[in-house]
């Protein structure tokens, strides 16, 4: 009797209402009471869903290539730019390194030699799901916990354009990825396109705070001083992230305006090479933030 | 209906959207193939379990994009597309007497509405959950507004989207298992009077 009161009543109209109050009550549950088991829930749905999605991104990067940026005609050019510029962000990364570094003498030998022998784990990742509505804007990539991935850790594309991080939520085969335009904000410095003069102090180079603007840009102040022009390249000197996302590419400046309520200063609009949705694989650095 | 078919489908549609939805973003834009769907079920299941499909394929939408929270990490929201897509289909299923199947504008019409509800559900629940709790949107840095208009472009696409989901559902109609409810009337034409 109870059994056919329960079925008459899930098939009533009262049940789809009860449904509809459970997510209510769900959407606007704290952070705490659905961390445990929605992030684990969507990869439990989502698994089986990769092949689909690997499927899925084939098409896409046949429909539409990656960015033609980084695909000139010939593919011994785009070996030798990415080896150029390649060199340039090791060079980079080992100027702002050591610039830090002379703070402290005993630092700098601790830290330099320590830095020398820890080479972080490289994983390459291939983009299996974009966020379909692009509001969240975080991407799943097929490399989690058991490949050595760490929260926090730096993601690359084409090895030198820093992407993003990999957020708290690791599964054992799938993370996710945070964008760098999603993230609150990235300290950085700004470069000539060819790189910095050796002879130039670093402090010639201005430092920017890149704050994302919503129209896949960042925007920063920057002091009037220094020299400021379209087509700077902006890279990452921020100690929050890993050592290793320092001195990689963020991305190139395309506007400088002045500020009227600030002479002293100008404000500039950075927009990116190239986005993780404009890729299908990218390299982890399993090295989180808090690594030394 | 067959709820099999039609979570498979809902979840099959939700995965093209995640990796293959990206190819139709126009200045940010994006339509998507699962309104649709949703839209397909509405206009062709019973009445009686097109709000449940609608929650299910809501459920896939939150489970397939996850928040990015303030501390750097992301969570999986299950409700703010529930509600949208149960209002959207509240909307769409009272028009089922009104639209003509056979014409192609009927989808496109239907799913423009269904999107338009559901993404204003979507942000509303979000803003209230912003308020209630004092956490950022998922639209954040962007503002609420600038994510409505984007959605209200969207709706379009998803409409026109809506004619080639239409086209390719209709070919698996056998496979749903729809009961067919159309009723003949008896009257003088019929009975050739």
């Amino acid at each position: 009797m109870n059994s056919k009161r329960l079925l008459h009543f899930i098939a009533s109209k009262r049940f789809d209402w009860l449904l509809a109050g459970v997510a209510l009550l769900l959407a606007l549950l704290p952070v705490w009471t659905l961390k445990p088991w929605t992030n684990d829930l969507a990869r439990i749905v989502i698994v089986p869903f990769v092949p689909v999605t690997h499927v899925g991104m084939a098409l896409r990067d046949r429909i539409r290539p990656p960015h033609a940026t980084w695909n000139p005609s010939a593919p011994e050019t785009i070996a030798l730019i990415n080896e150029l510029s390649y060199t340039k962000t090791l060079y980079e990364a080992a100027r702002l390194e050591s610039a830090r570094l002379e703070g402290t003498i005993a630092a700098l030998n601790a830290v330099s030699t320590r830095l020398g022998d820890a080479r972080p784990d490289l994983i390459e990742a291939s983009v299996v799901a974009l966020d379909p509505s692009r509001v969240g804007g975080a991407i799943q990539v097929n490399a989690g916990e058991r490949n050595g991935v760490v929260a926090g850790a730096a993601v690359f594309i084409n090895g030198d354009l820093f992407a993003g991080v990999v957020s708290g939520d690791i599964g054992a085969f799938v993370s996710t990825v945070i964008p760098s335009l999603k993230m609150a904000s990235i300290g950085s410095r700004l470069y000539p396109r060819e790189g910095s003069d050796p002879r130039t102090p670093l402090a010639n180079y201005p430092g920017a705070v890149l704050k994302p603007t919503g129209r896949g840009t960042w925007t920063a102040e920057v002091a009037s001083a220094v020299d400021l022009r379209v087509g700077l390249f902006a890279r990452v000197s921020d100690d929050r992230l890993p050592r290793a996302a320092l001195g990689t590419i963020i991305g190139r400046v395309i506007a400088v305006e002045p500020i009227e309520q600030v002479p002293l200063a100008r404000r500039i609009e950075v927009e990116p090479i190239m986005t993780l949705e404009d890729v299908s694989s990218v390299i982890i650095c399993a090295q989180g933030a808090s690594t030394p | 209906m067959r709820w099999s078919i039609c979570i498979l489908f809902v979840l099959f549609m939700s995965a093209l959207d995640a990796s293959v939805g990206s190819v139709f973003e126009i200045g940010g834009i994006r339509a998507q193939f699962l309104p649709a769907t949703v839209v397909f079920i509405c206009l062709s299941a019973p009445k009686r379990v097109t709000l449940r499909a609608a929650m299910c394929a809501g459920v896939a939408a939150d489970l397939f994009a996850p928040t990015i929270l303030s501390d750097g990490n992301t969570l999986v929201v299950i409700g703010p597309r529930v509600l949208g897509f149960a209002l959207g289909a509240l909307a769409v299923v009272p028009l089922r007497g009104l639209l003509y199947r056979q014409n192609p504008l009927s989808a496109p019409i239907a799913t423009m509405l269904f999107s338009l509800l559901a993404s204003l559900v979507f942000i509303a629940v979000w803003i209230v959950r912003s308020l209630l709790l004092d956490t950022s949107a998922p639209w954040w840095p962007s503002t609420g507004a600038s994510e409505l208009m984007l959605r209200l472009g969207a709706a379009l696409g998803d409409g026109l989207m809506a004619i080639v989901v239409f086209w390719v559902l209709n070919k698996t109609r056998p496979l749903w298992g729809f009961a067919n409810t159309t009723r003949v009337s008896p009257g003088a034409a019929r009975q050739g009077l």
